[in-house]
C-alpha cells in the first residue's frame, strides 16, 4: 500500500466523521436554545469569535494543504532559498493583534454584563453538598434539598452560591451560568429565564465519587404558579 | 543563521578529557551506574514510554466505560482514580520526561559538548523519577486506592476529610520527587547550553531545539518550586493539621488553585515548547529549506515562555474571582496567541517552496501543524471569559487540551522520536509501519477528540463516569477513535521494538541533511561514541 493510498483512506475517514457529527441530533443548550439574556449574549459573542478566528484557521490549514500537495519533492525541481521577510513577519504579528483587539472589546462588555448582578425580583441561595443541591428562598423562609429549583419566568433571579463541603460548580447550560460553589466563600450570579419549562444541568467541578450523579433540575413556571407553589412550600415547612 | 555547520576540528585530543579511555562497563551496571547523557536519555525514553502505555491503557478503560451512558465497566471510584492517574502520568511521567529524554540525548551533542555540565546530577534527576512513578502506581493497590481528585487535586476534596486513604499522600510525594528531578535537570540543561557550547557556537547559531529546551528549562526553574511549595502545604494540611486550604479553619481552597495553576499553566509550555523546537528541526530537513525567520522564532519562544507566567488565572474564570482580574488574565491569554501564531506562520513559510520528502518525521511534523492550529484557535476562544465560563470543566476543555497536548506535544514527540531514532539506536525503523502509525494516529486522534468539542458545547461536564443520554453520539465516536489510537500505538511500539533488533544499520546521516540544516549530532556516528566527539568541533 502506498503512502498516498494511506492518505486518501485517512481523509475519507475524517469526512465520515464530519458527516456523522452533522447527522447527530443537536442536544439543546445555550448554543441552540439560549433562554436568558446572558446565554443570548454569550452565543452571539461565540459566533463573533468563530467568525474572526475562522479566517486564521482556514488560512493556516489551506496553506498547509497546498504546500503539502504542491511542494512534494520531484526530481529536477530545486527548493526555494528564501528564509526571511521582515515585512511578512510584521504583518503576521500585527494582524492577529488587531483581530484580538477587535475580539477583546465585546468580551469585556459581555463579562461586565454577566458579572453585574442587577436589582432582582427574587433572591435564592444555592448550597452544594456531596452530592446534591440545597436551595433556600430567604424572603419566604423556604429551604429544601434534592428536588427541583422552581423560579418564575421573566423575573430577574439573583443567586448566592456556596458549598458546605468540597468545591462544586452550579452549571446550567441553557441559562449560560456556571459558577463555582466554594466552601467558605459566597459567589453571586443572576438569570432571567424567558421561557417556562423544565431545564437540566449538573455539577461541573469534580466533587467525589458520585460527581456524575449530581444533577440539577430547574422548573421555570409562570409568576402565578410560582406564587401558588411557594405558598404551598411555606405551609408545608 | 541556524545551526552552524561543522568547521575545522579543534586541536584538543580526546585523551586530554578526564574519563576518556576509562574501562567501559557492560551489562546492567552499564545502565545503573552511567553518567553518560546518551544512556540517561535512553533510560528517560524507556521510562516515559512505559508510563505512556500505562496512562494510555487507563484512557482506553475510561473510553470503554463512556462508550454508552450507564455502563458499569468501572466503578465510579475506580473511574476517578484512573482519570486522575491518566492526567498525572501523561503530564509528569510521560510528556515532561520524554522531552527531557530527547533533550538529554540531543542537546549536549547539538551544542558540541561531551556531556551535560553535571553528569552525576543528571543521573540523580533520572533516578528520582523512577521511585516517583512507582509510588503513584503502587497507590492504586493500597487500601482506598490512588489519588482520585483529578490531576489538579483541588482541596477540600483532596484533603484528608474527603480523601482519607494514603493515595493523595503518595501522589504528593511522587510529584515532589518528580518536581525535584525536574528542577535539578533544568539547572543542568541551562548550565550546559549557556556554558558548554563549542567554540563558535554563538547563541544565535544555537539549533532551534536547544533554544526551546533553554526556555523550557528556565520556566521549570521558576515555576516548579511554587508547585513544590503548594504540595508541601497540601501535605501538612493532610498530615499535621495545618489549614492553608481548609475553609473550616480559616484557610482558602482557592489559594491552592492559584498556586497550582501558577505552575501548571507554564507546565503546558514546558510540555509543548521542546516539541516546537523539534518541529523547527524536522521541517527544514525534510523540506530542504532553511528555517524561516530564525530570530523571530527565538523571540517567539522566549515570549511564550514569559507571557506563559501571566495567564494562569484563565483556569479559574468560574471560581468567582474579581472581574478586573479576569479582564487581565483574559487579555494576557489572548496575547499569547500572537507569538504562537508567529511560529505557525514561520513553519508554513519554511515548507513553502521547499522540496518535501514525506518520511515519517515529516508526516508527524505536518500533522502537528494542522492539529496544533485547532488547539490554538480553541485556546483563543477559551480566553474569552463569557465563553470560557460556558465550557469550563466540560468536554470542550478536554478536547482543547488534547489538541494541544496530543495534537501538539505528542505529534511533535513522534516527529522528534522518529527523527532521532536512527541516531539513538543505530538502526532504521520501518518506514511503512511508521506511516501507518501516523495515519492511524491522525485519524484516531480526530475521531477521539473532535466530538468532545460538541459534547462540551452542549454541556457535558468532564470527569464524570456516566452521562445524560443526549451526549451518547459524541461519546460513541470518541470511543471508536480511542480504539483506533490503541491500535496505532501498538503498531508504534512493535515497529520500534522490532526495529531495535532487526532494523537496517543507520548511517551517520540517514536524512541527507543539507549543509545549512545539519546540526552536530548528524556529524558523528549512529549511535555517537562515548563523549560524542573525538575532538571538540569548531562551529563556523
Amino acid at each position: 500500500m502506498k503512502t498516498q493510498t494511506l492518505g486518501k483512506l485517512g481523509l475519507a475517514a475524517l469526512a465520515a466523521l464530519a458527516w456523522t457529527a452533522l447527522a447527530a441530533a443537536p442536544a439543546g443548550a445555550w448554543l441552540d436554545n439560549p433562554v436568558t439574556p446572558v446565554a443570548h449574549d454569550v452565543r452571539a459573542l461565540f459566533f463573533k469569535a468563530v467568525g474572526i478566528t475562522a479566517i486564521f484557521f482556514l488560512t493556516a490549514q489551506a496553506l498547509l494543504l497546498v504546500a503539502v500537495l504542491r511542494f512534494r519533492s520531484k526530481p529536477g525541481v530545486k527548493p526555494a532559498t528564501f528564509h526571511e521577510n521582515v515585512r511578512l513577519e510584521v504583518v503576521w504579528t500585527a494582524v492577529p493583534i488587531l483581530a484580538l483587539a477587535i475580539l477583546a472589546g465585546p468580551t469585556f462588555t459581555s463579562l461586565h454584563y454577566m458579572d453585574t448582578v442587577p436589582k432582582s425580583d427574587l433572591n435564592i441561595e444555592i448550597i452544594g453538598h456531596q452530592w446534591f443541591w440545597e436551595y433556600r428562598y430567604p424572603k419566604y423562609n423556604v429551604t429544601f434539598a434534592n428536588e427541583p429549583l422552581v423560579i418564575p419566568a421573566g423575573k430577574i433571579v439573583s443567586a448566592d452560591v456556596t458549598s458546605i463541603d468540597v468545591v462544586h460548580s452550579w452549571f446550567m447550560p441553557d441559562f449560560g451560568i456556571k459558577l463555582d460553589a466554594n466552601p467558605g466563600r459566597v459567589n453571586h450570579t443572576w438569570f432571567q429565564v424567558e421561557k417556562t419549562g423544565s431545564y437540566v444541568g449538573q455539577c461541573a467541578e469534580l466533587c467525589g465519587v458520585l460527581h456524575a450523579e449530581m444533577r440539577i433540575t430547574v422548573n421555570v413556571v409562570s409568576d402565578e404558579e410560582f406564587k401558588r407553589w411557594i405558598e404551598q412550600k411555606r405551609k408545608g415547612a | 543563521m541556524e545551526a552552524g555547520t561543522l568547521g575545522r576540528m579543534d586541536q584538543i585530543p580526546a585523551a586530554a578529557h578526564p574519563g576518556a579511555g576509562a574501562k567501559a562497563r557492560t551489562g546492567i551496571l552499564k545502565w545503573l551506574l552511567t553518567t553518560d547523557h546518551k544512556l540517561i536519555g535512553v533510560m528517560y525514553l524507556w521510562l516515559a514510554f512505559t508510563f505512556f502505555s500505562i496512562g494510555g491503557v487507563f484512557a482506553l478503560f475510561m473510553r470503554a466505560q463512556l462508550a454508552q451512558p450507564g455502563l458499569q465497566i468501572l466503578r465510579p471510584d475506580i473511574y476517578n482514580q484512573l482519570m486522575s492517574l491518566h492526567g498525572t502520568f501523561m503530564i509528569f511521567f510521560f510528556t515532561i520526561p520524554v522531552m527531557a529524554g530527547l533533550a538529554n540525548y540531543a542537546v549536549p551533542i547539538q551544542v558540541g559538548a561531551r556531556d551535560m555540565a553535571f553528569p552525576k546530577v543528571n543521573a540523580v534527576s533520572f533516578w528520582m523519577l523512577v521511585p516517583a512513578g512507582c509510588l503513584m502506581l503502587a497507590s492504586l493497590f493500597l487500601q482506598g486506592g490512588s489519588a482520585a481528585a483529578g490531576w489538579t487535586s483541588y482541596p477540600p476534596l483532596a484533603d484528608r476529610q474527603y480523601s482519607p486513604g494514603p493515595g493523595v499522600d503518595l501522589w504528593i510525594l511522587g510529584l515532589h520527587l518528580a518536581g525535584a528531578s525536574s528542577i535539578l535537570g533544568a539547572i543542568n540543561f541551562i548550565v550546559t547550553i549557556v556554558n558548554l557550547r563549542a567554540p563558535g557556537m554563538s547563541m544565535m547559531k544555537l539549533p532551534m531545539f536547544a533554544w526551546a529546551v533553554l526556555v523550557t528549562q528556565s520556566i521549570i526553574v521558576v515555576a516548579t518550586p511554587v508547585l513544590a511549595g503548594a504540595l508541601t502545604m497540601a501535605l501538612t494540611d493532610r498530615m499535621f493539621g495545618t489549614a492553608f486550604f481548609k475553609p473550616t479553619a480559616g484557610g482558602d481552597p482557592v489559594l491552592w488553585q492559584h498556586l497550582f495553576w501558577f505552575y501548571s499553566h507554564p507546565a503546558v509550555y514546558i510540555m509543548v515548547l521542546p516539541g516546537m523546537g523539534m518541529i523547527s528541526q524536522v521541517l527544514p530537513v525534510f523540506a530542504s529549506k532553511r528555517l524561516f525567520g530564525y530570530k523571530g522564532m527565538v523571540f517567539a519562544t522566549a515570549g511564550i515562555g514569559g507571557v506563559g507566567f501571566l495567564v494562569w488565572g484563565h483556569h479559574m474564570f468560574a471560581t468567582g474571582i474579581d472581574e478586573r482580574i479576569r479582564v487581565f488574565f483574559s487579555a494576557a491569554s489572548m496575547i499569547i496567541a500572537v507569538p504562537t501564531g508567529i511560529k505557525i506562520w514561520s513553519w508554513l513559510a519554511t515548507i513553502w517552496g521547499g522540496s518535501i520528502r514525506f518520511r515519517t518525521p515529516m508526516l508527524f511534523g505536518c500533522g502537528f501543524i494542522s492539529l496544533f492550529v485547532i488547539g490554538g484557535i480553541t485556546g483563543v476562544w477559551l480566553a474569552i471569559v463569557p465563553f470560557d465560563v460556558q465550557v469550563h470543566d466540560t468536554y470542550f476543555v478536554v478536547a482543547h487540551l488534547h489538541y494541544v497536548l496530543f495534537g501538539g506535544s505528542l505529534m511533535s514527540i513522534f516527529a522528534g522520536f522518529y527523527y532521532w531514532f536512527p541516531k539513538i539506536s543505530g538502526r532504521m525503523y520501518n518506514e511503512f509501519w511508521g506511516k501507518v502509525h501516523f495515519w492511524l494516529t491522525f485519524v484516531g486522534m480526530n475521531l477521539t477528540f473532535m466530538p468532545m468539542h460538541f459534547a462540551g458545547l452542549y454541556g457535558m461536564p468532564r470527569r464524570i463516569y456516566t452521562y445524560m443520554p443526549k451526549f451518547t453520539i459524541w461519546n460513541e465516536i470518541s470511543t471508536v477513535g480511542a480504539a483506533v489510537l490503541g491500535v496505532a500505538m501498538t503498531i508504534f511500539m512493535l515497529n520500534i521494538l522490532i526495529s531495535l533488533r532487526r532494523g537496517a544499520r543507520a548511517p551517520i546521516d540517514p536524512w541527507e541533511h543539507k549543509e545549512f540544516n545539519r546540526t552536530l549530532e548528524w556529524t558523528v556516528t549512529s549511535p555517537p561514541p562515548a563523549e560524542n566527539f573525538a575532538e571538540i568541533p569548531v562551529v563556523r
